[in-house]
């Protein structure tokens, strides 16, 4: 199950981070388009947030540093959920720029925040079960005897007994 | 079992210990070393990834004087060094686009530089994109009162600061006062400024010259830049360097 959640939530951050990398410009407009941060700060997190995602997506992916990558990875989908949630009550006609573009609409699209709420927020929750339940299987942490709990370090505690 | 074999047995068992407690001890550094170096590693992608895409997009220095810039009758505008007639750089932009903003921000110094060093004939194309308000009727004011100036220089300096105070696009903005303070910044002087942009009398020529741009030239998202006609990648248009390079090439 941890390993699923991590596969999950990395490769959707992969994937995002793989669609607006290309484009530092699109990733820039869509979060100054959000009107949340100040527009030197915005500038540095929209060149910043698509090699973030990869980062943390591929190291969730294959399960190293797996609770702080997770921990990152579902602030930065939280994040996600509050400025949609928060285009949403401001009335601001956004797409979330969740996989790249972003930014305005175009005539004749309609946001849906709704489901880009549920959708994120539902990472949110993997995020949170990752953390609780690192690294799961198939994970470099666990390959290298770096649990992140105590699991690993109980067969000296046995012996000792 | 007697005393002798006690203690010696007791020896065994804390050298187990001991050499447990060394195993452990190792296994924590080795732990503790791969995390960090992990971490790093992780720490120095992001940076060195952000570092490259600000870099990347980092806009030139303002060189020389402006080329000469001139309005056309249309409401189109050419920068250009006398005699350079090639390669022809057409820029479509609405006054009230975000990523025209951007563009503006990262590459506008690009084309105005270009133009100064006879690379490049420049053309602007202000136009009207938007089909809903506020954004429509924003975007109408702005390109019409741009419309009232006649002199090439006024009219980029306008141009530039309409960009630097574009309206977020949730709220009506670029108000008949502010375009008329911005056109005195802009170093208009020209009589009949004021009553031009008030009563919005460009309004309808701004719209039809938008129809037929976009209808002609099959524009669907603003900014579209286009070199001796044909579109320039968004890749290289928010990269000053690959766009001057693009655009450097084409020239020969």
């Amino acid at each position: 199950m941890t390993t699923v959640a991590r596969l999950v939530l990395g490769g959707v951050l992969i994937a995002a981070g793989a669609l607006k990398i290309g484009n530092p410009a699109d990733s820039v407009v869509a979060v100054k388009a959000y009107q949340l941060l100040p527009e030197s700060i915005a500038v540095t997190v929209g060149y910043a947030l698509p090699i973030l995602e990869i980062v943390v997506g591929l190291l969730l992916v294959v399960g190293l540093l797996t609770r702080v990558a997770a921990v990152i990875g579902g602030l930065l989908m939280f994040a996600f959920v509050f400025g949609i949630a928060w285009a949403w009550a401001h009335g601001l006609r956004i797409d979330c720029g969740c996989f790249g573009g972003g930014g305005q609409l175009g005539v004749g699209q309609e946001p849906a925040y709704l489901l880009d709420i549920l959708r994120d927020f539902g990472l949110v929750l993997l995020g949170g079960w990752i953390t609780r339940f690192a690294p799961g299987r198939y994970a470099l942490d666990g390959a290298l005897g770096l649990g992140g709990d105590n699991r690993n370090e109980g067969e000296y505690d046995d012996e000792q007994g | 079992m007697n005393k002798a074999e006690r203690t010696s047995a007791k020896t065994a068992r804390e050298k187990i210990k001991e050499q447990q407690a060394a195993a452990r001890a190792r296994d924590k550094r080795k732990r503790l070393t791969t995390y960090v170096t992990a971490g790093v590693v992780a720490v120095a992608a992001v940076g060195l990834g952000w570092w490259y895409a600000a870099s990347n997009s980092q806009p030139e220095e303002a060189a020389a004087a402006l080329a000469p810039i001139t309005v056309q009758a249309d409401g189109s505008v050419v920068m250009a060094k006398q005699g350079v007639t090639a390669p022809v750089v057409d820029v479509y932009e609405d006054f009230q686009c975000p990523a025209c903003k951007e563009l503006e921000r990262v590459s506008g110094q690009t084309f105005k530089n270009l133009a100064a060093e006879g690379k490049a004939k420049v053309v602007y194309h202000p136009i009207t994109i938007f089909s809903q308000e506020p954004t429509k009727s924003n975007s109408v004011r702005a390109g019409s009162a741009a419309r009232c100036i006649a002199d090439g220089k006024q009219w980029m300096a306008f141009h530039d600061l309409l960009y630097q105070n574009q309206p977020s696009e949730t709220e009506a903005g670029f108000t008949p006062d502010q375009l008329k303070n911005w056109g005195k910044e802009a170093g208009v002087t020209a009589q009949g400024f004021d009553q031009c942009v008030t009563s919005e009398k460009n309004a309808d020529t701004q719209l039809s010259f938008s129809k037929k741009i976009i209808d002609a030239q099959k524009i669907n998202h603003t900014p579209t830049v286009k070199l001796n006609g044909s579109e320039i990648d968004n890749s290289a248009l928010f990269s000053p360097q690959e766009l001057r390079q693009a655009i450097t090439e084409a020239a020969k």
